[in-house]
């Protein structure tokens, strides 16, 4: 098992490193400093061998796989992490082959009790409070893969004050704990820290470190929410209130485009014809339909499906004139199970938006320690893609979800349902019946007349 | 009025008004981004561009009609001037059936003035036209459906068996017709002596007369044909999409069915609870489309029974949209001027609000539900959808007690029809 434990601080609040205490011992050795205001990311990674039994042939049978949660509470970043705020509520694993996504608020229940009583040892007090502190954590991340025979668990909290107090009780168990700045790059698309490393059971003191990289991902001061325009209906339309439609760079130096990746449960669908249309695209401030799940049933009710739902990659169209605006995003819903009150709240992620610039110069992005891949839309763009992450504003109750009433049958009005339409249906063909004797039997005269103009 | 006169004019006003139309939605489509052309018509065309490059139609979703539509539009994919080609075809089909309507109507003796107003149901009506413009194919089917009752009235038997191979091929329903036109091939229509027979073998001979065989097998090896070369073609997804999907269908977004409700709450129930009525839906509709209105009422007036059964089908059927009153609306013409409807004209007048009205009942339900987002399934959209029901079953019940109480127009003028036929050649 190895650790890496980095808290990244604004330089107004700069840990002095006087204040980070370090101990080595045969048996512990720990790591403390108080009142250190940080974000913090935890990255510990188990050897195959490491793991629990079910967990061992549950990966033997996997070539990769990736599992994306993000809490769904808004919360601020600092740099390394631009693109931990995107895609609230979720589980997410993308691979080449497939994709699956549900809905998930807390990982309290069953991430945290499985760590609890499979990984942590009853008497490990350290370890149990460390999975405790999951409870305040803004994403996680597990990845495996065959090429490393490792699985890696990533865990990310926004800035807080935190006391430090870590051990190290296995000195052949690397445990290396950052405290690091933010300093201004030399480059824009580099991110730049500097501060103090210290691997905890080696070390004696934090020894200073500085070092730049360049970033997949950074955050943009543009600010988007969304809402759906009023009334919602059986089609509702996602508005997207974009707070500028300025690119990153200007389009004589690099060409962005602003896209938007959407992820939906299967209640709401969009229709992938319907955005093929410039002058109806060009009417919603859209320019075009990237990628859409497919295939995607643009019939079925919400009940009769298999599938998770759908994800659909979009291209803005930001007007040239104008400091905001909106894009409008058509969907549709489905129907979905009958209730009690005739209606069925309905909460989806909000959208991640992002200007994407494809980066020329040969740029690789293998030395930066924090990348962060396989979050859903990076695929979807060339492996030199720069992401310039526009911050979402939760419109209420600090929550990246967009809530909206469907419409349902009501359960307790529908007792007559079933009676009411066998009964009408059977007067109905009783009556066209009986009109069908009545006709026939003034047929049956006609007949006769006509037999006896024959005999005649 | 002299605008009815002349069939020059009846059929030039037809034209200008499919032409204005068409013309007026290339200008919308092009300026506007709410589409003047119908989802269904994009469905069609881009099923013939797989087509065109060697794919399957059914490589686009939704697509659920017969290859051969896609095959008909393939001049769509030509180039853009050609996209219309397809509403053009659609509207020349509408214009056609309206032909149709004309010479079965003038057979029977109609005079030519009251001849072209009566079609003019169908051939001025803005409904059919805009249908057709916008790219749907219903305006087709009408033209197929109405070339199988002229080619029966004509007694031209191959033809007529060709048609309604191709028209169940097409849309499955027609084959209700097929009932209705057996039964009244009998030796009577055929002109020959009605020859009594006292035996079971000796009835079942005279039943199986030539014309009555002739149609079935060539129905049947029209339709076979069609489907096996669509399957030899396309395979399993043909059968799936054209045919197999519409018994298997849950998709029951809100339509004008009365069994709508009912199939939302039992489709999202379990199999075992409930009475499930819907699974029962069949009955009723085959019973008096396929067999009691046919038996009934085909030989006293086969225009008049083949309206009947179309209504009685659309009417008790699981999925009905606006689209399927353009399948009995075809016969209007046929059927009207013997009715109770023109004789009683507040009759007629009742009937007319009660269906528009039960109909804009349950739209504004509609409406409120799919723009609103109230739920207003129950009670507003079933009892809506109930009141509507009805109403065509009282208008149901009133065209079959019309067939069953005239003396049938067609029935009669067969000998009538038949002179006038040769009049025509002596002035010819």
């Amino acid at each position: 098992m190895r650790q890496r434990i980095t808290f990244i601080q604004e330089p107004e609040y700069s840990t002095d490193p006087k204040t980070i205490h370090v101990t080595k011992n045969e048996k512990i050795s720990t790591l403390s400093a108080k009142n250190v205001i940080a974000a913090r990311e935890d990255r510990i990674t188990f050897g195959f061998e490491e793991l629990p039994q079910e967990l061992y042939r549950l990966l033997k049978g996997c070539h990769e796989l990736h599992i994306r949660w993000v809490s769904e509470r808004e919360y601020s970043t600092l740099g390394p992490m631009a693109s931990f705020t995107k895609l609230p509520v979720e589980r997410f694993s993308l691979s080449a082959a497939t994709q699956y996504y549900t809905p998930l608020s807390s990982l309290k229940d069953g991430f945290q009790t499985y760590l609890e009583n499979k990984i942590c040892s009853r008497s490990n007090s350290m370890c149990l409070s460390r999975v405790q502190e999951l409870d305040t954590a803004a994403s996680l991340d597990i990845d495996y893969d065959t090429i490393s025979h490792a699985l890696t668990i990533t865990a990310f909290w926004p800035p807080t004050q935190w006391d430090i107090d870590l051990q190290n009780t296995n000195p052949k168990e690397r445990m290396e704990v950052g405290i690091l700045s933010v300093v201004p790059p030399q480059e824009r698309e580099e991110l730049s820290l500097g501060g103090f490393l210290t691997v905890v059971g080696e070390d004696t003191k934090p020894s200073p470190t500085l070092f730049s990289f360049p970033a997949r991902h950074h955050s943009l001061p543009q600010t988007f929410s969304t809402s759906f325009n009023s009334p919602t209906g059986l089609h509702p339309t996602l508005k997207l209130s974009i707070s500028a439609s300025e690119p990153p760079f200007p389009p004589d130096e690099r060409s962005c485009s602003l896209h938007a990746h959407l992820t939906l449960p299967r209640a709401l669908f969009p229709d992938k014809y319907q955005f093929s249309d410039p002058l109806y695209l060009a009417s919603k401030n859209l320019s075009a339909l990237h990628h859409i799940t497919s295939p995607i049933d643009l019939e079925a009710p919400s009940y009769t499906l298999t599938t998770w739902g759908s994800t659909l990659l979009l291209a803005l169209a930001p007007p040239t004139l104008g400091p905001s605006f909106t894009a409008e995003i058509p969907l549709h819903l489905r129907y979905l199970p009958p209730s009690h009150n005739s209606s069925t709240y309905l909460e989806f992620a909000y959208p991640t938006l992002f200007w994407a610039c494809p980066e020329d110069e040969g740029t690789k992005f293998p030395i930066n320690p924090f990348d962060r891949t396989n979050v859903g839309y990076d695929g979807l763009f060339g492996p030199r893609t720069m992401f310039y992450h526009l911050s979402p504003e939760a419109s209420e109750g600090g929550r990246l979800v967009n809530g909206l009433e469907v419409p349902v049958l009501g359960l307790e009005a529908s007792g007559w349902v079933e009676w009411g339409t066998g009964a009408v249906v059977a007067v109905g063909f009783a009556w066209v019946v009986w009109c069908l004797l009545v006709g026939w039997g003034g047929g049956y005269g006609g007949k006769k007349e006509e037999g006896r103009k024959k005999r005649e | 009025m002299a605008f009815f006169t002349s069939p020059l004019y009846v059929f030039t006003t037809a034209f200008l008004l499919r032409l204005t139309l068409l013309l007026y939605g290339l200008y919308q489509d092009a300026h506007s981004p709410l589409k003047y052309t119908d989802i269904d018509y994009q469905v069609f065309t881009s099923a013939s561009l797989y087509i065109s490059r060697g794919q399957s139609p059914y490589a686009r979703e939704t697509y659920r009609y017969t290859p051969l539509l896609a095959f008909l539009l393939l001049p769509t994919t030509w180039g853009p001037i050609w996209f219309s080609f397809g509403k053009i075809l659609f509207a020349v089909g509408d214009l056609v059936a309206g032909f149709l309507i004309v010479r079965i109507l003038r057979n029977q003796g109609m005079s030519q003035e009251r001849a072209l107003k009566y079609s003019s149901i169908w051939l001025l009506n803005p409904m059919v036209a805009t249908i057709s413009t916008r790219g749907s194919s219903e305006g087709l089917l009408g033209a197929m459906v109405v070339a199988l009752l002229w080619a029966v009235l004509e007694k031209r038997i191959w033809l007529a068996g060709a048609l309604l191979g191709l028209a169940v091929h097409f849309k499955i329903y027609p084959v209700v017709y097929g009932m209705s036109i057996i039964w009244w091939l009998d030796a009577q229509q055929l002109g020959q002596g009605v020859k009594n027979a006292d035996t079971l073998m000796g009835k079942v001979k005279n039943f199986l007369n030539p014309a009555r065989v002739q149609l079935t097998i060539v129905s049947l090896l029209t339709f076979m044909g069609l489907n096996i070369t669509m399957y030899i073609l396309y395979g399993y997804p043909f059968l799936q999409h054209t045919y197999l999907h519409h018994v298997t269908r849950i998709d029951h977004r809100h339509n004008f069915s009365p069994y709508n409700i009912l199939l939302y709450l039992s489709s999202s129930q379990d199999a075992k609870s409930g009475i499930r009525f819907e699974s029962l839906a069949f009955i009723p509709q085959l019973f008096l489309s396929a067999i009691a209105i046919p038996f009934m009422s085909s030989k006293k007036d086969l225009p008049a029974t083949m309206l009947a059964q179309t209504f009685a089908f659309v009417t008790f059927n699981k999925v009905c949209t606006s689209q399927y009153f353009l399948w009995y609306t075809i016969f209007l013409p046929l059927y009207l001027p013997n009715s109770s409807l023109i004789s009683n004209p507040r009759l007629g007048i009742s009937v007319l609000a009660a269906w528009i009205g039960t109909q804009a009942l349950w739209l504004h339900q509609g409406f409120a539900l799919e723009f609103l987002g109230k739920s207003t399934f129950v009670p507003g959209l079933w009892v809506s959808s109930l009141l509507f029901f009805l109403t065509n079953v009282w208008i149901l019940g009133i065209i079959v007690q019309d067939v069953g109480r005239n003396h049938s127009p067609i029935g009669q003028s067969i000998q009538k029809g038949e002179s006038s036929k040769k009049i025509e050649k002596v002035v010819k």
